[in-house]
């Protein structure tokens, strides 16, 4: 081999193929090339999708953090795209990248997530898992994600909503549709967009009722805000509702089969501590965030160049952010790899959207950070927290149907890309 | 009336330099500086009672 033959192979040992990303291995198991990226790229440029790809923990911090150079916004705020005209949920605040707009829609509703509006409802989620629970108690089996997870926070919202309880079972089947559409173009996109029109629908008499007729609920909420004397209009409204429904539901269902999928096979050895001590749900949920979270994944775009390492990113570029890497960094994690619901190395309470922490504890990024924090983290918590703890302890001696399962993957089809187990079996002894 | 935080009870939660811009910002530990102490407009106030309803720790208030 030549001197630059050689020089080629030591400088390509650590490179990584960009193809690797679209891999069916890299959607069950994407740790393995996170570690790389970690360790080798830590500001990858992926030439074949081009984006820009960032993976230790604190460098995703500060992404995050940095709302002004690292905008979420695709479009301009006065510019020729009609907000919500390409989006399946309509007009809503994911679409809106950053200043008044966006700050006042957000915090429209994001207040009704945390503190005491959300104690006021905790007997609604209770009663609500009780319900579900109580369809397949005297079964002995059952399988958690079409019968208790996919069910149980969509029902929750749109109880907060003030929607009739009578239809609930339409918004199930309208947000998997939704969510479909979320993550993939073609046919899924057709059927969400579908979907929502048929939701659409459906709410704009509900919706031209509460506004004459306003209630305690989300929904008159939602109608009544104002922002100098301007009010959301219809598709605003309805995209806003499409919004709770889909985000709201579909990221608090995979966090629950998540959860139950690591206490069942993951550290079947930490279960039954769990299951004496319900509070310590918290931790499963804490650690369920970091390990391998629902979302993995959030994209940027720079609004200048912007120097990292020995690369240059440059202005408008989209930057994917791996929070799920960033939570796998050994940088900041002791054995990052292993599941430990009693780590002592992660802030295990209640998250903060500055990711600081008093304990002095890094936190986990499943949540993301800053300016577009996740807005229902509180809400999301505490659902998937009493669910689990109300379905283990309600039901006798709960235990995994089959030895093998195929783990967490993603992107399901149906799942817009985000990360779940497609189905779990659980056994139990009947009543 | 003057912007008061209690850094005792203060939790680092974020919600106020995130939400309130022109009263607060953020410092590197994470705990919010006030930017506008003295609250002379109605604007100023009103988003000075705003940011006291979204701290969940209830580290912030309005001293007459």
């Amino acid at each position: 081999m030549s001197a630059v033959e050689e020089m080629i192979k030591e400088r390509l040992k650590n490179d990584i193929d960009p193809r690797e990303f679209d891999k069916p291995e890299f959607q069950r198991d994407p740790f393995p090339l996170y570690k790389r990226l970690r360790d080798h790229h830590p500001v990858y440029h992926d030439r074949f999708h081009n984006r820009w790809v960032i993976t230790r923990y604190w460098d995703v911090d500060a992404v995050f953090q940095n709302s002004e150079a690292y905008t979420r916004g695709i479009y301009e705020e006065e510019g020729p795209y009609k907000f919500g005209s390409r989006h399946v949920f309509g007009p809503n605040i994911l679409e809106y990248g950053r200043g008044d707009r966006h700050r006042w829609l957000r915090n429209v509703i994001a207040g009704q997530f945390v503190g005491q509006k959300l104690n006021d409802f905790l007997p609604v989620i209770d009663m609500i898992a009780r319900e579900l629970i109580d369809k397949f108690r005297k079964d002995g089996e059952v399988e958690l994600v079409t019968q208790f997870s996919h069910q149980f926070p969509i029902r929750v919202i749109s109880n907060m909503l003030g929607l009739p309880r009578e239809d609930e079972n339409m918004f199930v089947g309208w947000y998997q549709a939704l969510i479909a559409g979320l993550g993939f173009g073609g046919v899924h996109l057709a059927r969400g967009i579908a979907a929502r029109n048929e939701m659409w629908e459906y709410l704009e008499p509900l919706i031209n009722q509460r506004s004459k007729n306003p209630g305690e609920d989300l929904l008159s909420r939602i109608i009544a805000a104002e922002l100098d004397g301007v009010k959301m209009d219809m598709d605003e409204i309805k995209g806003f509702v499409a919004l709770l429904l889909a985000a709201g539901g579909d990221t608090t269902d995979k966090a629950i089969a998540n959860m139950m999928y690591h206490m069942m096979y993951t550290r079947p050895d930490q279960f039954d501590r769990v299951k004496a001590t319900p509070d310590l749900w918290e931790n499963v949920f804490t650690e369920m965030m970091r390990y391998d979270p629902v979302v993995h994944t959030q994209g940027r775009r720079t609004v200048n160049e912007m120097a990292l390492y020995d690369e240059v990113i440059p202005k408008g570029a989209l930057v994917l952010i791996y929070l799920g890497a960033g939570n796998r960094d050994e940088r900041v994690f002791k054995d990052p790899d292993t599941f430990d619901a009693f780590r002592d190395d992660l802030h295990m309470g209640r998250e903060n959207r500055s990711g600081r922490y008093k304990d002095g504890k890094p936190g986990h990024l499943g949540f993301g950070m800053g300016q577009h924090f996740c807005m229902g983290y509180a809400m999301a918590r505490q659902e998937a927290v009493l669910a689990c703890a109300y379905f283990a302890n309600s039901l006798k001696n709960i235990r995994p149907k089959f030895k093998e399962h195929a783990g967490i993957f993603s992107p399901n089809i149906d799942s817009g890309g985000f990360r779940s187990p497609a189905e779990l079996w659980l056994e139990f002894d009947p009543e | 009336m003057k912007l008061r935080v209690d850094y005792k009870k203060c939790e680092k939660a974020g919600e106020c330099y995130y939400n309130h811009t022109v009263l607060f910002e953020r410092t590197d530990n994470g705990f919010p500086k006030i930017l506008v102490e003295d609250l002379t407009t109605d604007a100023l106030r009103h988003e000075a009672r705003e940011a006291i309803e979204v701290c969940p720790t209830g580290a912030i208030s309005i001293e007459e």
